[in-house]
């Protein structure tokens, strides 16, 4: 190809421009999980999707935009006080443990953003964001409570009957969907609070997809 | 709710219908759009404006009604449909949309606007900045706004501009104390 040919670069698959913004393991949950790995993607040089991609115009964009993530999610856990209270060079250390693959440097200071106070059983809220191929919205994403007023813990279950009920609506036999996270069903039993510390995204977001059961 | 949270989401959609009622009363063109599959919704407007500065906005007109007057107010004569596209082409009409959304992580309202030309091409922030005039410019870049960055719309899935909403907190402060003392 010819420099002058080249433009941004983007990637796509069966059709779909791939958002770069969301988690990788996201995008293959949501678009292609029966598919068998290595996923096979395809790469663009020329005619850039305006109209349904963001722009990434150097690796800092991707940071900003990782940053942003997380300071909206401590908003949601801790009214951005966790966040607020590091300096610049925790939230660098954050970003670089991620880029490099360093999980110890990233720990070190996601692990503040997953406490909560002694006197509490849980997050405020928890950050999550629940993605459909079916609707037009891109994902759903509503305030809510790990804790019921009774002190219960909500469950991945009672969060799903609350923003998006027809999901699992059916008690007559079989479920339509698989509710997905990092490639596995957690049970909907499962509480919300547990599943937000230990089952986040780097960008401390729950990210939920929910898929058409496979027809094998 | 607490008392230190600025804005539930039905306060702001009772807020909006106020607005959208004050806009309508003197013809400013906002309306509220609901999304199909929940109840949120968003206040948006759309103005169209020819390169050379000139804003025309006719509220309550479609999108291709709006862009016929706002062609024959500039060449000053009645145009059919092709004559309109050419024109529009050769004088660069901008399209602007200005959605406001409701953003419940930080319990505020967010500004997210985006440009293009008819044909759909988007304006990138370097075109809108300068398609600003002189007197805004130097009062945005003094203004309490954050930063402007590309985002998807929540809504729509589609790339925006959005006012960074990091200091809103900072601005309406005074604003709400205010109209508390007022008791607007």
């Amino acid at each position: 190809m010819r420099q002058e040919d080249i433009s941004e670069i983007w990637f796509e698959h069966e059709g779909t421009p791939l958002k770069w913004h969301y988690p990788i393991g996201l995008l293959f949950d949501l678009l292609a999980s029966s598919s068998a790995l290595p996923w096979n993607i395809t790469v663009h040089f020329k005619g850039f999707p305006e109209k349904d991609l963001l722009h990434c115009p150097s690796k800092d964009t991707i940071e900003a935009h990782f940053m942003s993530c997380v300071k909206e999610a401590d908003a949601l856990k801790h009214k951005s006080q966790v966040i607020n209270e590091m300096q610049k060079k925790d939230h660098k250390q954050l970003w670089m443990g991620l880029h490099n693959d360093r999980f110890d440097q990233f720990w070190a200071i996601n692990r503040k953003l997953m406490e909560y106070p002694a006197e509490e059983s849980g997050f405020r809220y928890i950050p999550f964001r629940i993605y459909q191929t079916t609707t037009e919205r891109p994902f759903i994403q509503k305030l809510f409570r790990p804790v019921a007023t009774d002190g219960q813990l909500h469950t991945l279950g009672d969060l799903l009957k609350e923003v998006c009920p027809s999901v699992i609506a059916p008690e007559d036999g079989e479920r339509k969907n698989q509710v997905m996270i990092h490639g596995i069903e957690p049970m909907l039993e499962t509480p919300l609070q547990w599943l937000s510390e230990h089952l986040s995204y780097p960008d401390n977001f729950l990210h939920i997809s929910i898929i058409p059961q496979p027809t094998d | 709710m607490e008392e230190d949270e600025f804005f539930g989401e039905k306060t702001f959609q009772h807020y909006c219908a106020e607005f959208i009622k004050h806009s309508q009363q003197i013809g400013d063109g906002w309306e509220w759009r609901t999304s199909k599959d929940c109840s949120d919704g968003y206040m948006c407007k759309i103005h169209f404006q020819i390169k050379n500065g000139t804003v025309v906005s006719h509220p309550g007109t479609s999108a291709h009604v709006q862009t016929c007057l706002l062609m024959e107010e500039a060449l000053e004569l009645p145009l059919d449909d092709s004559e309109v596209t050419e024109a529009a082409a050769a004088t660069e009409v901008i399209k602007y949309e200005y959605h406001v959304l409701y953003s419940c992580s930080y319990q505020v309202p967010v500004l997210y606007f985006r440009a293009s030309f008819l044909d759909g091409r988007p304006l990138s922030l370097k075109d809108i900045w300068e398609g600003v005039h002189e007197c805004y410019k130097m009062r945005l870049q003094q203004g309490p706004w954050d930063t402007i960055t590309q985002q998807e719309h929540p809504i729509l899935g589609q790339p925006f501009f959005v006012l960074h909403p990091c200091k809103t907190n900072e601005f309406m402060t005074p604003v709400l104390k205010n109209s508390r003392k007022i008791n607007r």
